[in-house]
């Protein structure tokens, strides 16, 4: 194949032409073109570009790497088993976790599962580096809060059911063969 | 692909950039190695502003541009790393709220050679070749010759390595931080400068220092 | 200017400002004014403090300092594992993430003496090259801001939020992708990818295309970019500036030209040159460049054939889920790639440059033959470019800072790291 180098075309130099003139009226006729389009555009059903943010909402691919969150079961029980896979992944150790033991056949479960949200940069290597699937990366983007202990989620608040996170884990499955 | 650090550099067949390096500086080059298709030299650092002259001008192998400067901190180490290093601490505690200790980095053992090494990378944009220069830096006396002469863009970069490696370049027209600010202490690329290691926040004593400045009230709230 | 060894470098300001003469007789000599512009100046986007000293509206002398976003990247770098840096990476030029992910990724298997598929070298290329018309598109835009040109900025920022949906779509996520993994990438192009992407890019050339018309032939515009930040080939191969600003000066240096990487040598594309090396041929270079860059693209989409984007390597890649959960070795796999305490990766050092966003960015990998990098180092195209600034606007205007300071396109975090 062909690599070529091209030299880039230079307009003439036109600062005292009549030429500038006509660039002006050139650009002021695409900057028409678009208001036009702006303020008429709606008869043809042309959306707005700009999303309004609270009362619209971004329509996310479904690859969206929100905040992570623990899955829950469907008996209520998270399906992490506390093997420290995603603390040990996490670059920015913002996880941590207290193992404890259980009588169910899963042996382990954890006691303790906290996320410093403050720490968190959504990387998703928690998830890559999880041999359950049971933390993935939920759709939830807004996790602002008003004092900084809110920051600190525990395993309480990240459980999530299995079945909101449905569009994540199709997605992760349609990757697993890769 | 192997790393032949290990094998004696007479007996592996020398690649025609690597010959006519040779060629061009004789006697400055004490070894040549050619590593995952990178050519690399080593040059005592009393030589460096020589062999980097006649690498820029000698026609064959015109080194115009200077890539990269920067160092490495080895501890003493030979370039090939033969040890192994007990860089993860073991005794990780299982019970903590937030855990640094991965990520502490530890003191690799002191080996007998130069500690420092300085690194240069040249690319030649009319032959398109690339060439490595290393030159060793003892801890005690941590300067080497500057290049500033042969390629004006060194400054910025040798800047750099004095600032997070405290290496001085003598001759530099203008050897100061670039990236931290003057009253700091330490150079933090060095393997013995503790990655949690905090300083104060020192005063200024820059141009404009000696103005008065109002104290910054924090807004006080809960939490 | 003969021997780039006569180029002295901007001096270092301090002290008492010296004196001017007077040009006239019977008027008293004056200090040169002094002025900081920045550390945050509304007309620069990028954190840098450059010190004046200034007669009249003429530049005198210029220090530029920059450093003001200085995170210790390399020393965060050596205590991470290697899979824990790529989405550092990100951080780096936050403009083209992708570009950074691929560099600091290929110079790993390098290291590592790892080949990867061919399917994933397609992925990369088209995510790379995405990455940049979004690089470009910011450059431009926010260019066009700073010299008061809304409109322009307007629809680039337009047409990059085109390619930030498919950038969304690919990596999930439109600035901090995390996407180049070693030995593969995070995820395969989702299904429709390639209507998605021409469709888009369409939309994005069409702005492009408008704000062209709105600029190129403006007269202000290029009263302001003409003959502005003039500097030779040769001076500014001495200071080592790479990329658009060294390609405009009319040197083809393109590391996807003379050093073929991924699949560049299978593509067809033109390397856009300028000759007078000022801001306006720094800016048709880029507006070039976009183009080639979709070209680029859709070449990949039409020659990209299915198969596995994953190198099958257990010692470096982790392995796919379905064997993760099904299969005991890879589950044994994935936990030691996880915790790489044995240390997987031979010792030595590799250098690896690819083309990025503004010129050669290069890792330069140090290993000990441990999990983590010994040391890694960023050449980050940002600091060797910034370096002449002070060259290129002594001796000009006060005004001439902005666009020259644009057209550099300097990126904070790769250059202060």
């Amino acid at each position: 194949m062909a690599v070529q180098v091209k030299k880039v075309l230079r307009p003439p130099p036109q600062i005292t032409s009549w030429r500038s003139g006509l660039a002006i009226i050139a650009g002021l006729w695409v900057t028409t073109r678009h208001l036009i389009a702006n303020l008429f555009g709606f008869i043809r059903g042309r959306q707005d570009f700009t999303v309004y943010y609270p009362e619209q909402r971004f329509l996310h691919a479904p690859a969206l790497r929100g905040m992570p969150v623990l899955v829950q079961m469907e008996n209520g029980r998270e399906r992490c088993v506390a093997c420290g896979l995603c603390e040990w992944a996490c670059p920015t150790s913002c996880i941590c976790i207290f193992p404890a033991e259980t009588d169910s056949e899963v042996e382990r479960y954890p006691e303790i599962f906290d996320i410093d949200m403050t720490r968190c940069m959504f990387c998703g290597l928690c998830e890559e580096a999880c041999p359950e699937e049971a933390i993935v990366m939920s759709r939830q983007i807004e996790i602002s809060t008003y004092s900084r202990g809110g920051s600190l989620w525990h395993k309480e608040d990240l459980l999530v059911p299995e079945s909101r996170l449905r569009t994540r884990i199709d997605f992760l499955r349609s990757q697993y063969g890769r | 692909m192997e790393d032949r650090n290990d094998s004696p550099p007479d007996r592996e067949p020398a690649p025609p950039l690597m010959e006519k390096v040779l060629a061009a500086l004789g006697e400055l080059v004490i070894e040549y190695h050619r590593e995952r298709g990178d050519d690399r030299i080593h040059v005592a650092r009393e030589n460096i502003a020589a062999a980097a002259q006649i690498l820029r001008d000698s026609p064959g192998l015109s080194f115009d541009m200077l890539i990269d400067v920067t160092a490495i901190d080895y501890c003493g180490q030979p370039d090939g790393f033969r040890f192994q290093a007990p860089i993860m601490d073991q005794n990780r505690p299982i019970a903590r709220r937030v855990s640094h200790s991965r990520h502490r980095v530890a003191m690799p053992e002191r080996g007998p050679l130069p500690r420092f090494a300085v690194v240069y990378h040249l690319l030649s944009t009319a032959l398109i070749h690339r060439l490595r220069i290393k030159c060793r830096v003892p801890e005690e006396d941590p300067a080497i010759p500057t290049v500033t002469g042969i390629w004006p863009g060194a400054n910025w970069l040798e800047r750099e390595t004095y600032d997070l490696y405290g290496i001085r370049f003598s001759g530099h027209p203008d050897l100061r931080r670039i990236f931290l600010y003057d009253e700091f202490v330490g150079h933090p690329l060095r393997k013995d400068y503790g990655k949690q290691e905090e300083q104060p926040i020192q005063e200024y004593v820059g141009p404009g220092g000696h103005l008065p400045r109002r104290p910054y009230i924090g807004r006080t709230g809960q939490d | 200017m003969s021997d780039p060894a006569d180029i002295s470098p901007a001096g270092h300001i301090s002290g008492a400002p010296g004196r001017i003469e007077p040009s006239e007789p019977g008027e008293l000599p004056t200090p040169p004014m002094r002025l900081q512009f920045g550390p945050s100046h509304p007309a620069t986007h990028g954190t840098v403090r450059i010190m004046l000293e200034l007669e009249g509206e003429k530049i005198l002398n210029a220090d530029v300092q920059v450093g003001y976003l200085h995170r210790g990247f390399e020393k965060e770098c050596e205590s991470g594992y290697y899979y824990q840096n790529i989405p550092y990476t990100d951080r780096l030029n936050y403009s083209s993430p992708i570009l950074c992910n691929i560099g600091y990724c290929m110079a790993v298997e390098k290291l590592a003496g790892i080949a990867i598929t061919e399917r994933c070298r397609y992925v990369r290329v088209i995510a790379g090259e995405l990455s940049r018309i979004a690089d470009h598109l910011l450059c431009i835009g926010a260019s066009c801001l700073e010299l008061a040109a809304m409109t322009p900025f307007l629809y680039l920022l337009e047409a990059r939020e085109l390619v930030w949906d498919l950038l969304d779509a690919l990596c999930g996520s439109r600035v901090t992708t995390n996407y180049i993994r070693i030995g593969g990438v995070a995820a395969d192009l989702p299904d429709g990818f390639a209507d998605f992407c021409r469709r888009k890019l369409d939309g994005a050339m069409k702005l492009l295309h408008d704000a062209e018309k709105l600029l190129t032939g403006n007269p202000i515009f290029r009263e302001r970019m003409e003959g502005t930040g003039t500097l030779s080939a040769a001076e500014l191969i001495a200071y080592g500036v790479t990329g658009p600003v060294l390609r405009a000066a009319g040197v083809p240096l393109d590391l996807r030209r003379v050093e073929p990487y991924l699949v560049y040598d299978r593509l067809d594309f033109d390397v856009p040159v300028g000759e007078h090396g000022d801001n306006f041929d720094r800016y048709l270079v880029r507006v070039e460049e976009i183009r080639q860059s979709r070209r680029m693209a859709l070449q990949c989409l039409d020659q990209i054939q299915p198969g596995p984007v994953d190198v099958d390597d257990p010692r470096f890649r982790w392995p796919g889920k379905n064997r993760v959960f099904n299969r005991m070795e890879e589950l044994i796999d994935q936990f030691m790639l996880v915790v790489e305490e044995n240390g997987l990766m031979p010792a030595g050092e590799a250098y690896f440059a690819i083309e990025g966003g503004n010129g050669e960015f290069g890792f330069y990998l140090v290993s000990d033959g441990t999990g983590k990098p010994y040391k890694c180092r960023v050449r980050g195209p940002s600091l060797c470019n910034m370096h002449p600034l002070a060259r290129m606007i002594i001796g000009r205007q006060l005004a001439d800072i902005i666009p020259t300071f644009d057209m550099i396109n300097m990126i904070g975090g790769e250059c202060d790291r």
